[in-house]
């Protein structure tokens, strides 16, 4: 298809493109009502958050992480940790929650045959008090974050509907993102959230875009501001994936490789909701106000 | 010439002024030789010579390098760990520093200064590149802030005693009104961290169920440590399941615990041991937090008496004997540390306790590199592709590479560490800062049959630019609240970092595509 052709074809179903990222906001919605009401949480929070221990055992043994989770004997979570430029394996990293360090340290020391020091070793352990004040004070800020967005883009552009839209859909892209998220079994760290904060920054300025190339370049027509923001927007959100998806493949650090995951989800997401549901919302709004 | 006309633009100097600024926080020292004083610790030959701790607000590269050791030129950690362990005990070494010369008396393993490689740059590396122990305290019971700045002197205090120089200790609250004692430690050991911190050590030496002294200045005015003639380790055993050992050490009493001593003491009857000597009939016990840590019989000379002189026992266990007298040396350590610095006001608890190996950062500082330079190119090639021209690209990559510049320079500046919540909030900064320079590109580029001008159209640019600006300081806020103080380092720096794009970077960058367009 050309591109005229796909122009022709999403402005003619505008409308009822516009309904797919509700749809898909439902649907995460009704993904994460359920999730809670199996689980108790809207997401898999990791022990930073549900407090336990997270280490590190740099080694470049070969293990089978099955046998490591037996020789634990409890709920754990491995995963090893390479470098993907020399393809080499840095460590084991092992997430508990239900051992106290010095317990895992020594099972450690027993499985992997080896003395662990402060060279070969590292373990960041979190209170479960601590976990659970790192949540509920970050979904808080979360929230917080929303209404002081909100508040800025309303005055921003001193109008309601706009504004709404484009609360609405930093919304969606978070809610649709964590349903994602949940659907791949990723757990979410400190990090990870702080990670939908940044979603916040980010997704928003395609939208910020739209809105203001809509309601003020009075000189195209709607569709053709729609489509001038798009070609801008569009660069704007696959650099950046671009960017981000070699740092996932790249980095060595877990932490920051689950942060960027999350914010590309959401880019991707977020391509959805403000050429569909803003974009829709906005044509409609402009053309009512004539 | 566009090179001239871009000369004349305010917001390229603008910029300069700032590129200028950040090299100068971060200077750079192209020859960085030797090693730094990051502490000294307290008693020890080093600060019985003269020298002392930097205060912590002291730059890297302002610190006191140390230049030679007995007219030996230092290179680097290595080679100075090395000289010191050649000279032997008892005698004197002359120690040159940027700051004068010392002449110590080594007459212990370690001299007492805590030292690091010479910094090349200002930029300090965080726990989490460089290793270390990181610490997040929190109060059992509600205290008031005064308190909350009376525990952490008595933490530092301790560490000092310890010998833990190089550190930080901060306050930080919650959203919820939580108190928190954040202490970042470079090199000690989880165990060490979690006995001296993790409790509130409340010494008591007691007879019967009277209290005699506790630990602190006002009951213990002299605690005898690295001296062979009044503090040592005793005696080994085997025992069922490894080797113990006991350690006694002599401390002096102030008057008025001497007198306390008398008191307790001097109605106490006589009992007899099976070698015959005459001792008290109740021991003397000590308590560390309530625990018992040792009783010692108390011999009929004291009874009654003002003694100022009293033996501190303990003992140590281990699996062999290395062990034991290893864990014998850090319980006595331990034990003389809380004497000398008495107990904490109030009870705390670690709620969490991080302790990083220092292997992964070099890996992770050199794979950043990488990841940073694949993530330009791969932004670069997007900017290629769309906009085929080399008045666009370069500029915008050079506009990455500034921003990126200073907010390093404005960490240096600040004193923040950078680990991984700052390179985390640099990313952020920087990714916004891409979305951006494209917007200023687009409107920049245009073509539009109406009138208006291409400062109009710049103009609407910065529109967007700043409500983002906008919506991204606002996602950051409540950051510096939520999380105990451990994320507000991501959110200066990813504050900073947009800050610096907005009024710095891409008003330079926007002059300098529209000269080189028109």
């Amino acid at each position: 298809m050309s591109e005229s052709k796909i122009g022709k074809f999403y402005f003619k179903h505008l409308k009822k493109l516009a309904i797919i990222p509700l749809i898909l906001f439902i649907l995460a919605l009704t993904g994460l009502i359920i999730q809670a009401s199996v689980t108790g949480d809207f997401m898999n929070k990791d022990v930073s958050l549900k407090g336990g221990i997270s280490s590190t055992v740099y080694t470049n043994q070969e293990i089978d992480e099955s046998e490591l989770k037996a020789h634990l004997g409890v709920d754990s979570n491995t995963r090893v940790l390479g470098d993907f430029s020399t393809g080499e394996q840095l460590g084991i990293m092992v997430e508990v929650s239900d051992l106290n360090s010095t317990v895992l340290e020594e099972k450690l020391e027993s499985f992997f045959n080896m003395e662990l020091t402060q060279e070969n070793y590292s373990v960041e352990e979190t209170g479960p008090k601590l976990g659970e004040a790192f949540y509920r004070q970050l979904i808080l800020a979360l929230i917080f974050a929303l209404i002081l967005m909100g508040v800025a883009v309303l005055i921003a552009f001193r109008t309601i509907i706009p504004s709404l839209a484009v609360v609405f859909a930093a919304i969606t892209d978070i809610i649709v993102t964590l349903a994602i998220v949940n659907l791949f079994g990723m757990q979410i760290s400190t990090a990870g959230i702080v990670a939908f904060l940044l979603v916040i920054g980010y997704s928003i300025d395609t939208n910020i875009l739209l809105t203001t190339r809509v309601l003020k370049k009075k000189e195209l027509s709607v569709n053709d501001r729609i489509k001038a923001s798009a070609k801008t927007g569009l660069t704007m959100t696959f650099t950046t994936i671009l960017a981000l998806t070699a740092g996932i493949i790249f980095v060595t650090s877990p932490v920051i490789k689950g942060m960027f995951t999350i914010v590309v989800i959401a880019l991707l997401v977020d391509i959805l909701t403000t050429y569909f549901t803003n974009a829709g919302i906005l044509s409609w709004y402009v053309k009512k106000k004539g | 010439m566009k090179f001239k006309k871009i000369l004349k633009k305010w917001q390229v100097w603008f910029l300069l002024f700032w590129i200028l600024v950040a090299a100068l926080s971060i200077s750079y020292q192209f020859d960085a030789q030797g090693v730094i004083v990051n502490g000294v610790e307290v008693n020890s030959s080093a600060s019985l010579a003269g020298m002392t701790s930097p205060s912590p607000d002291t730059r890297p590269t302002a610190r006191e390098h140390i230049i030679s050791i007995n007219d030996i030129e230092i290179t680097d950690k290595e080679h100075y760990f090395s000289i010191i362990e050649e000279i032997p005990l008892e005698s004197i070494l002359r120690i040159q520093t940027s700051e004068g010369e010392y002449a110590l008396l080594k007459n212990n393993e370690s001299v007492g200064i805590s030292v690091a490689n010479a910094p090349t740059s200002n930029i300090v590396k965080g726990l989490d590149l460089q290793g270390g122990t990181r610490v997040l305290l929190s109060p059992v019971e509600e205290i008031s802030s005064s308190e909350i700045q009376d525990i952490m002197d008595v933490l530092e205090n301790r560490l000092n005693v310890y010998g833990l120089t190089d550190l930080t200790i901060k306050s930080a609250s919650d959203l919820e009104g939580g108190e928190y004692i954040l202490v970042e430690i470079a090199g000690a050991s989880q165990e060490e961290v979690r006995e001296l911190l993790g409790s509130q050590g409340r010494f008591e030496a007691k007879i019967g169920d009277k209290i005699v002294f506790v630990g602190g200045e006002e009951d213990i005015t002299f605690v005898c440590r690295n001296d062979g003639t009044c503090s040592r380790i005793v005696a080994c055993n085997p025992t069922a399941d490894g080797e113990a050992c006991r350690f006694e050490f002599e401390i002096s009493l102030s008057e008025k615990a001497a007198e306390r001593h008398a008191e307790v003491t001097k109605d106490l009857k006589l009992n007899y041991t099976e070698g015959g000597s005459a001792i008290l009939e109740k021991q003397i016990d000590f308590y560390l937090d309530g625990v018992l840590v040792d009783s010692l019989n108390i011999g009929e000379s004291l009874r009654g008496q003002e003694a100022t002189n009293i033996q501190i026992s303990g003992s140590g266990f281990g699996k062999d004997k290395e062990s034991a007298i290893q864990n014998t040396i850090d319980e006595r350590t331990h034990l003389q540390t809380v004497l000398i610095t008495g107990s904490l006001p109030s009870e705390i608890e670690i709620v969490k306790l991080d302790s990083i190996s220092p292997s992964l950062g070099q890996q992770f500082i050199n794979n950043a590199w990488l990841v940073g330079l694949i993530a330009v190119l791969s932004v670069g090639l997007v900017i290629s592709v769309r906009y085929r021209s080399v008045k666009i690209v370069i500029p915008m990559l050079l506009s990455i590479a500034f921003e990126v510049f200073i907010i390093l320079g404005f960490a240096a500046l600040f004193r923040y560490n950078l680990d991984l919540a700052a390179i985390a909030g640099i990313i952020a900064a920087v990714g916004t800062g891409v979305d951006d320079l494209i917007i200023i590109t687009d409107e920049t580029l245009s073509k539009e049959t109406s009138a208006r001008s291409l400062k109009e159209r710049i103009k609407r640019a910065f529109f967007i630019v700043f409500v983002a600006y906008a919506t991204t300081v606002a996602a950051m806020i409540p950051l510096f609240t939520a999380g105990a103080g451990l994320l507000t380092g991501f959110a200066l720096i990813t504050i900073i970092g947009v800050s610096i794009g907005v009024f710095v970077t891409r008003p330079a960058f926007a002059s300098v595509v529209r000269t080189l367009l028109e």
